[in-house]
């Protein structure tokens, strides 16, 4: 076991020791500082010691692959927060210092997912039993759909960070606190396997969310925050309900609790129930993401939070819906979000792509238009899952990580503006290239990304989202419709980000108070280097990102396509079934709970057991 | 003499013992000479308190242990049954009880002084009304409840009217005591005909009779019916459903807040350890536990209407403490339905409600401890301005009144939250679906007003010349916080230990 493994092991209890000795206030002695520290690592060890160790741990052994390093990923933002607590408020630079190193090693420790190839199947496993009666396991894992959420969450929170900490000025640590945390809860939602911990997450998310738009927002900021966290709370509530329908049901079926997503997709509830269930679920992630008609809290919520709010709102939070559609709602309930897929484009294309460009077109304050032109943006993702081809889903991934890019540059961009201007409105602006080239320069670029210029990161996921919803047998008849719907919204997208460019850079340079501003500073120009290197880099290799993805993609899809082929779904029956454990790729069942019995409710229990241990094995 | 019988009912006699020497204590003990010393340690109140946490605690103590035991190796135990019985469900909620009325009497010892109050009769009023309630969860008749429930609400009562300068405590503790006493009195009538129908006052022989009834021959069902219907309502008062809960925001505002504490908790607790027992033990067969011919429809109906209207003007509220009292009638409603889905789902029902019963404890304790900590000396925290800032100006105490708040709202990982997580899983499970999906979204419009307050402590500053809300200095009222704030911690990441004790002292009533 390497120095590192046993740092591991033992983290619990080293934290608790560095807390301990953090936790005197003021001058207290180096001696009593060690005493504290040492009793808190030693009530520590005793509970891991104490820890029931049946069914411990399985950690994927694969070569390379670290199983402690997803904890790594969760557990340090959470650590992180939970120390920011123990530093005084007057050292503001410590309190910045330490942030930056929590974001960077996340960052740097998520690189390290880039080395292993990303074949079909879970990586980095790591499964602990929590509340074992229950079923309810500490599952995470990442394939190649998370892999890239996950980066753009270590990517994109340093810069709302940096950026952040050049206009925040007050209540620096609450800032800090809520920053660390949020980021543990977003890494740890795209990460978690069990519905259980999902769940956790997922409302983790809420709270620092709320406090930031809720402290560091603007002038409507409260009424904004509380918006924000009934909307998401009252969808999740729902999901909480069908997820626990969907556990009773795998009970009543095998004998066995678990929230295990793995095991959970086995489950075939009669068909109303999985009605119910789907829309439970899928409500809960349509208002993230959010789609026409439950979008209403995303303008107040963007408007009236700090740029970094914005910034890792739009960039990562609303990819939390898209990516939990994809894999709760298309993995649990096959049938209905294949029945349903024409209908949802349609909504998609219609609330999504069509009204949401026009109404953005409308929209006088610039972030309020480029929170709206989310709404267009993701209502290209979800088509390109709605139409359920491997091109179309493909173009969806990448499709969130360019808008996470990209509407995370443009939201930097318009927090540049109003930190000089203090105020949004285009009619305000007009000539601004004359006093900040840099500044517009960088605007067109951006601006071109999310339009979808050929060469920017927007082209390649837009392109492949329509060439999908073209191709898609889903959408039947209406996939040339829904095909010709999505480009008209390239081009209304094209309408109304040109008029703000053109409004607000070119002709006279009328406004007296415009005459003086200052290009881009130097915080504000590092902030926005790397984002629009990955426009380029997205846009010229798109391949990079498309080969990592590509195994786990086809899975999905495979899998959703041969499972939403299943007569059983659709026959219309009152009892809940299993699906044969066949029907799954053996990859993607690994680190499924093992059966305690050895019943088996369908026929053939022994090959399939026996393919299930074959799995269990190669772990 | 039995030895057994001693251990079985030692944690009542702990407790009364040590209520009685504290009585003696608090008489030999030196009153505050000036009225007007701004010396808070003067008074009586600081040792009084911890001995009467101390006492508490030994009860708990006691109880924990017999849990070891084993309740059912005690052999003289089952003497003094069904009057008083000793069994794990007795156990469980002699802990609870004792925990909640251990932390008001913590919360006590810094606002007594603080807002000089400081007389020492309020610990003995705690400890009796903590014997009474214990009585209350273990009764396995008819008349020993009812000298459980009216030993509990006797001290209660004078508790509520404890600040007797003011008029809003005496008006409180006047509609207490009448409605009150109208609720004992329909429970009392109820038992009567329950008596007269069956010739039982036990409720296992109660239930017999309802069993076993035979056309012409057994028990009158209208009369058991109607019997039924009293007791629900008497114990609806007692638990604050809708609409029997107009005397609940009146009171628990005019009452000193520890006593608030204490209510929301200790009192409603084992008002919901009666309602167990006598729906299940009395009411659990014959028909009358199914959804077509007995309680549950009409306790489903008090659940939802208690849930969704407690929530709706909870939101109306200025000021927190009412808030607080209206969310302590809406977490009610949530255990309500927790009962009901003891028809069908049997033990591990019960042992939801028994759990969220001990969640809701602990983060309803923090969450009135919090509010005391926020005033001081002659300012006391009611209204949501008197905590503008909080958050800023006192990290700490804002993070331990956001945290008690989350719990009460559910968020995870919190206490509270499983407390819901396995109501819901628990009406599921029988089959509520419509329950579950209220009681959600009822715990959606709850954030709302829990988070306003959050709001208030980290969003807003005060107005200029508002009068700022000084947090006191109290080492009790700290030490409770700490202790809630842990179990909620604790109960929130290590749930199971504590759902399987409850589930196995749910099974024992079965």
């Amino acid at each position: 076991m390497s120095p590192l493994d046993l740092v591991f092991q033992y983290w619990p209890a080293i934290g608790a020791g560095i807390l301990g000795a953090l936790v005197p206030r003021g001058e207290a002695s180096t001696k009593q500082r060690a005493g504290l520290g040492f009793i808190a690592a030693l009530t520590t060890l005793f509970v891991i010691w104490l820890w029931p160790t049946e069914g411990a741990a399985q950690a994927a052994q694969a070569p390379n692959e670290w199983p402690h390093l997803l904890n790594l990923l969760i557990a340090l933002p959470i650590v992180g927060a939970a120390a920011v607590l123990f530093i005084p408020r007057q050292m503001l630079s410590t309190l910045r210092g330490f942030t930056y190193v929590v974001l960077g090693i996340g960052f740097v420790a998520s690189l390290w997912l880039l080395t292993v190839p990303m074949t079909a199947g879970w990586h980095f496993q790591y499964i602990k039993d929590w509340m074992p009666s229950l079923g309810i396991r500490y599952h995470v894992a990442i394939d190649g759909i998370s892999l890239w959420l996950v980066l753009l969450t270590t990517f994109v929170t340093p810069i709302a960070a940096y950026a952040s900490f050049g206009s925040i000025k007050t209540r620096i640590k609450e800032f800090c606190f809520a920053l660390l945390l949020l980021q543990g809860g977003m890494i740890g939602a795209f990460l978690a396997l069990d519905l259980f911990l999902f769940y956790v997450f997922w409302e983790l998310m809420l709270v620092p969310m709320f406090l930031m738009i809720g402290i560091w927002g603007g002038a409507d900021r409260v009424k904004a925050a509380i918006k924000f966290f009934l909307y998401t709370m009252a969808g999740s509530v729902l999901m909480l309900a069908a997820i626990i329908y969907l556990v009773w049901t795998h009970q009543k079926l095998t004998g066995d609790f678990s929230f295990d997503y793995l095991a959970l997709s086995r489950v075939v509830l009669p068909k109303s129930a999985q009605l119910i269930c789907f829309w439970a679920f899928s409500l809960a992630f349509f208002i993230k993401v959010p789609m026409w008609p439950v979008h209403t809290w995303l303008p107040d919520a963007h408007v009236q939070a700090p740029t970094g709010g914005s910034v890792i709102l739009a960039a990562v939070m609303l990819k939390l819906g898209t990516y939990a559609y994809m894999r709760f709602s298309m993995g649990l309930f096959p049938g209905p979000a294949s029945n349903l897929s024409a209908n949802l484009a349609g909504v998609a294309i219609l609330g999504g792509i069509l009204y949401g460009a026009l109404v953005a077109w409308k929209q006088r304050d610039v972030k309020r238009l480029v929170a709206y032109s989310s709404v267009a943006h993701l209502g290209f993702v979800m088509l390109g899952l709605f139409s359920a081809t491997p091109s179309g889903m493909q173009g969806a991934v990448l499709q969130m990580v360019n808008h996470g890019v990209s509407t995370g540059a443009l939201f930097l961009l318009v927090g540049v503006i109003y930190d000089r201007r203090h105020t949004r409105e285009v009619d305000e602006f007009g000539g601004l290239a004359k006093v900040m080239p840099l500044y517009a320069v960088v605007f067109l670029i951006v601006t071109f990304a999310s339009v979808g210029v050929p060469g920017t990161n927007g082209f390649v996921g837009e392109f492949l989202v329509i060439m999908g919803t073209f191709l898609s047998e889903r959408l039947g008849k209406f996939a040339g419709i829904h095909t010709v719907g999505a480009a008209a919204g390239v081009i209304l997208a094209a309408v109304y980000m040109l008029y703000v460019v053109q409004k607000m850079f070119f002709g006279p340079l009328t406004n007296p108070k415009n005459k003086h501003l200052s290009d881009l500073t130097v915080r504000e120009s590092l902030a926005l280097a790397p984002l629009v290197l990955m426009i380029f880099v997205i846009g010229f290799f798109p391949s990079i990102f498309l080969d990592r993805m590509k195994e786990s993609v086809l899975l999905q899809h495979n899998q959703f396509k041969v499972v939403s082929g299943q007569a059983i779904l659709f026959a219309d029956d009152r009892d809940a079934k299993l699906l044969p454990e066949d029907t799954f790729s053996p990859v993607f069942l690994k680190g499924m709970p093992k059966k305690e019995k050895t019943e088996e409710p369908a026929p053939g229990a022994d090959t399939q057991a026996a393919l299930g241990g074959e799995g269990k094995v190669a772990q | 003499m039995n030895a057994g019988l001693f251990l079985g009912l030692s944690p009542l006699l702990v407790v009364s013992f040590g209520g009685l020497l504290l009585m003696v204590a608090e008489a030999f003990s030196k009153r505050r000479v000036d009225e007007t010393s701004d010396d808070r340690d003067a008074g009586p109140s600081s040792e009084l308190s911890l001995g009467t946490a101390v006492t508490l605690l030994a009860g708990a103590v006691f109880a924990a242990a017999i849990w070891f035991v084993g309740p059912e190796k005690l052999e003289g135990a089952s003497l003094v049954a069904p009057w008083v019985i000793v069994d794990r469900f007795t156990l469980f909620f002699s802990f609870l009880l004792c925990l909640g009325g251990a932390l008001a009497a913590l919360l006590a010892g810094g606002y007594l002084p603080e807002h000089r109050l400081d007389r020492g009769e309020f610990y003995p009023l705690i400890i009796f009304s903590t014997v009474g309630a214990m009585i209350l969860a273990a009764a396995g008749d008819l008349l020993s409840l009812f000298l459980g429930l009216e030993t509990m609400s006797l001290g209660v009562y004078a508790m509520v009217g404890f600040r007797r300068a003011s008029l809003r405590s005496t008006e409180a503790a006047v509609k207490y005591f009448l409605l009150g006493s109208f609720a004992a009195a329909l429970l009392l009538y109820g038992g009567a005909l329950l008596y007269g129908a069956t010739g039982h006052t036990d409720l296992a022989g109660i239930r017999e009779a309802i069993a076993n009834a035979q056309p012409g021959k057994g028990p009158n069902f209208a009369i058991v019916i109607t019997a039924a219907v009293l007791i629900i309502v008497g114990l609806a008062f007692k638990v604050s459903a809708v609409p029997f809960h107009m005397w609940t925001p009146d009171a628990y505002e005019g009452a000193p807040t520890p006593t608030t504490t204490y209510m929301a908790v200790a009192v409603k607790c084992a008002a919901f350890a009666t309602m167990l027992r006598v729906l299940i033990g009395a009411f659990g067969e014959g028909g009358l536990e199914s959804w077509a011919a007995g309680w549950p429809p009409v306790v489903a109906l008090l659940a939802v209407l208690t849930m969704t209207v407690a929530n709706l003007v909870a939101g109306q509220q200025e000021s927190v403490k009412r808030m607080l009292a209206y969310s302590s009638i809406a977490h009610a409603g949530y255990v309500l339905v927790g009962v009901v889905a003891t028809m069908r789902a049997g033990g591990d029902a019960q042992g939801s409600v028994m759990f969220y019963l001990l969640t809701y404890t602990v983060s309803t304790v923090g969450a009135f401890g919090a509010l005391i900590l926020m005033g001081s000396r002659g300012a006391e925290a009611v209204s949501y301005e008197d905590l503008a800032g909080v958050g800023k100006r006192h990290p700490a105490a804002g993070f331990a009144f956001s945290l008690f708040l989350l719990s009460l709202a559910g968020v995870p990982p919190t206490a509270g939250f499983f407390g819901k997580l396995y109501i819901v899983k628990a009406s599921i499970g029988a089959g509520l679906y419509p329950l579950a999906v209220i009681l959600l979204l009822n715990s959606v419009i709850s954030a709302y007003y829990y988070l306003r307050v959050m709001v208030y402590m980290y969003m807003r500053e005060p107005a200029p010349g508002a009068p700022i809300a000084k947090p006191m200095r109290s080492g009790y009222v700290a030490t409770a916080l700490v202790v809630a704030g842990v179990l909620v911690l604790v109960l929130g990441l290590w749930p199971t230990t504590s759902l399987q004790i409850a589930v196995e002292a749910a099974l024992a009533t079965r």
